[in-house]
C-alpha cells in the first residue's frame, strides 16, 4: 500500500507540474461548460425516432402516423398498449414520445359534426428543453394542423398537449453537463494513459521500474487511483461552475451516481489507454492512436448532442464506442433519474473495463525482448 | 579469494540473424569492480540486462547472489542496484523527491537525513531542489547512481555510466565508483572507454561480437598481450623508422613519431643504448607503458573511439 501511494502521489506531483494535465483535467471542462452555456442553441436534425403509443388504433390514427412518417423528419416506432408511457419514457431515457388516446377518431368526428373546438388531445411526453423534443413537437403540430383543416376546415378538433417527464426545471445545459464530464474522463484517462505508456516505454521508465520491487499491478492501480481522484475533483469544479453560472440542476444523489460512473469510466478508459499504449512505441504514435480512437468517440458518443439526432449509421457506430455507455449512464443518473438504465450502462462500462484491463496488462511488458 | 557474487556459464542471447551474446563465462568476486569492456554492439548491455533480470537468456545459466536470475530474481531485487545504460530521470522530480520516491519502491522509508546523505555521496547536495529536467548530463547520471544506491545494494550494475560526459564529469564519476567500491560493494561496470576500465576495474572482460575475447586483471592482460613498454621517438619520421628497422627492433610509425616496442623490461637498457647510438634528430623522446588499448588492438585488430571500431 505504501508503494502504491508513493507511486500515485509521486506521479501526481509530476502530472500537475507539467501543467498540460492540470489544464485538460480542471480548466478545459470548465471552459467547455462556460462555452456551451453561452452559445447553446438548438441542434439541427435528420430523422428523429418518435415512439408512439396508439390507444385508438383507428383509421384516423393510422393515417396520422403515416403522415408523420411521410414528413421524413420523424420515424414512428410503436410502444405497446400495455406500457405506461410516462414510465416508459423515463425507463428508456427518451427525450420525446407521443400518446394517441383511445377515442381519437370518434371524438374528432363528433367534434367536427358539432362544430366543437379541441374535443380531443394528443400528448407529447418528454423533455421540452431537448432539441429532439422541439423538432418532434413542431412536426406533430404541423401534421395535426393539416388534419384539423381536413376534418372541419373551421374549428380545430385536435390539439397537442405537452407533459414534461424529466425532473422539473431542467434546461439544455443540464444535458451537456454529463457529456462534458464523460469527455473529460476520456481525455484525462485514456489520452493520458496512452501517452504515458508510450513515454514510459520510449524513455525506458518501464525498464527502470522493473528493477524495483514495484509490480505492474501496483503501477496500474496507482494510475487509476490518481486519475479517479483528479476526475472527481474535476467533476466537482465543473458542476460548481455549471451551478453557479448556468443554474445547472444537480442533486446530491445525482452527484453521487456521477461519482460512481467516474470511477467506473476511469477504470474502463485508463485500461483502454493502457491497451492502446501497449501497442505503440513512441509518444508521437500514441498521440495519433489516441486521437484516432478518441475523436470519433468524442463526437459520436453523445457528448455534445443527442444521439437520436444523428443518422442511423452513426447511431450504430455509437453503440460500439465505450464512451457512449459512460455518457448514457451519466445522463440516466444525472438527468433522467433512470436508475435501471444507469445500472445497465454501468455494467457495460465495468465489463468493458475488465476486458481492456486484462488485454492491456497481458500485452504490456516492462522487460526487454 | 572472495566469494563469487555472479557466476555466468555458457550464457547466450540469440535474436533472429544475430547472436548478441554467444556463450560467455565469467565470475565476479565480492567487493571488486568488474568491467565488461567492448565496442557498441559487443553484447555488454545484453549480458548485464540478463543479470539484472530484464532479459531472458536463450541458453546458459546466470547466478546472481546465489539465485538463478531467470527463476527467482524477485528474491534478490532489493539487494541489487541498477543504473541502466539509457537512464533518464523523471523530469519533474527534484533529486530529493526522486531518491525518496525510489526508496519507497524498495520498501524503504528514507528520512530527510538519509536522502541528504545519499545525495551527498554523489555530490548532488547543491542541486537537490532542482527539477531533473534542469540537471546537466553528469548530474543526471549522478542522480541515477543515487537512485541505484537507495536500497543499500550489495551489488551495483552501472551500465556505461560516463558515456557522453565531459572529462571532468567522467572523473567525478570515477571518484564516485571508487568510493562505492571502498564501501565493500561489488560493482559491475560496462564501458567502452579503455582508460575507464583500466582506472577502475579490478578485473576486465573484453567482449567482442558476443564473446569474451580476454578476461583478467588489467595489468595481467597488458603483460600477456606482450605490448610491454613503448619507446616513443618524437618526430623521428621516415628516416628514423628505417634506422630502427635496421637494428631489428619491432617498430611502427604513428603521426611522424616512431614507436619501438620493448616486450621484455630486462631488454630496456640495451634498447635505449642502441637507439641513442643512432643519434637521430628528435623533437622529444619518452617511454609509454602498455595499456588496455594495446591489448584491445592486439585482440580485435582495430582501435575503438567512443565505442565505435576504427578499422
Amino acid at each position: 500500500m505504501k508503494k502504491l501511494l508513493a507511486e500515485t502521489f509521486t506521479y501526481g506531483k509530476q502530472y500537475l507540474r507539467t501543467r498540460i494535465g492540470a489544464f485538460f483535467t480542471f480548466i478545459f471542462p470548465v471552459l467547455l461548460i462556460l462555452l456551451f452555456g453561452a452559445v447553446f442553441t438548438s441542434v439541427g436534425t435528420s430523422t428523429i425516432s418518435l415512439p408512439v403509443q396508439d390507444k385508438d388504433g383507428s383509421t384516423l390514427s393510422h393515417l396520422f402516423l403515416s403522415s408523420l412518417n411521410d414528413t421524413g423528419v420523424v420515424k414512428v416506432s410503436m410502444v405497446p398498449d400495455t406500457e405506461d408511457l410516462q414510465s416508459y419514457v423515463r425507463a428508456n431515457s427518451l427525450s420525446v414520445a407521443l400518446l394517441i388516446p383511445a377515442g381519437l377518431e370518434a371524438n374528432a368526428s363528433a367534434c367536427a359534426a358539432a362544430n366543437g373546438r379541441y374535443c380531443t388531445n394528443l400528448t407529447l411526453y418528454g423533455d421540452p428543453s431537448r432539441s429532439t423534443y422541439m423538432v418532434a413537437q413542431g412536426v406533430v403540430e404541423a401534421v395535426v394542423e393539416q388534419m384539423n383543416f381536413a376534418l372541419t376546415a373551421r374549428n380545430p378538433a385536435i390539439k397537442v398537449d405537452s407533459r414534461q417527464v424529466v425532473v422539473e426545471g431542467f434546461t439544455a445545459i443540464d444535458f451537456f453537463l454529463p457529456g462534458i464530464v464523460g469527455m473529460t474522463v476520456m481525455v484525462s484517462s485514456m489520452y493520458f494513459m496512452t501517452g504515458l505508456c508510450a513515454e514510459y516505454r520510449s524513455r525506458k521508465y518501464f525498464k527502470l521500474l522493473a528493477t524495483t520491487t514495484l509490480t505492474k499491478a501496483e503501477w496500474l492501480a496507482s494510475r487509476f487511483l490518481w486519475f479517479s481522484m483528479i476526475l472527481l475533483i474535476s467533476l466537482a469544479l465543473t458542476v460548481a461552475a455549471g451551478v453557479a453560472l448556468w443554474n445547472v440542476h444537480v442533486t446530491l444523489n445525482a452527484f453521487a451516481a456521477a461519482s460512481v460512473f467516474i470511477l467506473a469510466g476511469t477504470f474502463m478508459l485508463t485500461s483502454l489507454g493502457m491497451l492502446l499504449g501497449s501497442a505503440v512505441k513512441d509518444p508521437e504514435s500514441a498521440s495519433a492512436v489516441a486521437n484516432a480512437i478518441g475523436f470519433p468517440m468524442m463526437f459520436l458518443s453523445g457528448s455534445f448532442w443527442a444521439l437520436e439526432t444523428t443518422p442511423f449509421y452513426l447511431q450504430a457506430v455509437a453503440k460500439v464506442l465505450p464512451l457512449t455507455y459512460l455518457n448514457s449512464g451519466l445522463r440516466d443518473s444525472m438527468v433522467y433519474g433512470n436508475m435501471n438504465g444507469a445500472l445497465v450502462n454501468l455494467a457495460v462500462v465495468v465489463v468493458l473495463g475488465v476486458v481492456f484491463f486484462v488485454l492491456g496488462s497481458k500485452l504490456m511488458s516492462w522487460k526487454e525482448r | 579469494m572472495a566469494e563469487a557474487v555472479i557466476e555466468v556459464k555458457g550464457l547466450a542471447k540469440h535474436y533472429p540473424g544475430k547472436k548478441a551474446v554467444d556463450g560467455v563465462d565469467f565470475e565476479v568476486r565480492k567487493g571488486q569492480v568488474f568491467s565488461l569492456l567492448g565496442p557498441n554492439g559487443a553484447g555488454k548491455t545484453t549480458t548485464v540486462e540478463i543479470l539484472e533480470g530484464l532479459r531472458t537468456p536463450t541458453a546458459g545459466t546466470a547466478l546472481v547472489l546465489d539465485h538463478d536470475v531467470t527463476k527467482d530474481y524477485a528474491k534478490i531485487r532489493k539487494r541489487v542496484g541498477v543504473l541502466p545504460q539509457d537512464f533518464e530521470p523523471f523530469d519533474r522530480l527534484t533529486p530529493t523527491e526522486a531518491v525518496g520516491y525510489w526508496g519507497r519502491l524498495f520498501d524503504r522509508s528514507l528520512s530527510r537525513t538519509d536522502v541528504n546523505r545519499i545525495l551527498e555521496q554523489v555530490s548532488l547536495t547543491d542541486r537537490a531542489k532542482v527539477q531533473a529536467i534542469k540537471l546537466s548530463g553528469g548530474e543526471k547520471r549522478k542522480l541515477g547512481i543515487a537512485m541505484s544506491l537507495v536500497g543499500e545494494p550489495e551489488l551495483l550494475f552501472l551500465d556505461e555510466p560516463t558515456t557522453g560526459l565531459d572529462p571532468k564529469a567522467r572523473r567525478d564519476l570515477w571518484g564516485l565508483v571508487r568510493r562505492i567500491e571502498s564501501e565493500g560493494r561489488t560493482v559491475v561496470l560496462t564501458t567502452h572507454y579503455l582508460d575507464e576500465a583500466e582506472q577502475l576495474a579490478d578485473e576486465v572482460a573484453i567482449m567482442h561480437q558476443g564473446k569474451i575475447a580476454a578476461h583478467g586483471r588489467p595489468q595481467e592482460l597488458i603483460s600477456k598481450s606482450g605490448s610491454g613498454t613503448t619507446v616513443v621517438l618524437g618526430g623521428a619520421g621516415e628516416a628514423g623508422l628505417r634506422a630502427v628497422q635496421r637494428l631489428g627492433l619491432p617498430v611502427r610509425q604513428e603521426n611522424g613519431d616512431v614507436l619501438v616496442r620493448v616486450a621484455d623490461p630486462s631488454q630496456m637498457k640495451s634498447v635505449l643504448r642502441d637507439l641513442a647510438s643512432l643519434d637521430l634528430p628528435l623533437r622529444d623522446m619518452y617511454t609509454r607503458r602498455g595499456t588496455l588499448e594495446d591489448v584491445f588492438l592486439t585482440l580485435v585488430g582495430a582501435r575503438m573511439e567512443e565505442g565505435v571500431l576504427q578499422q
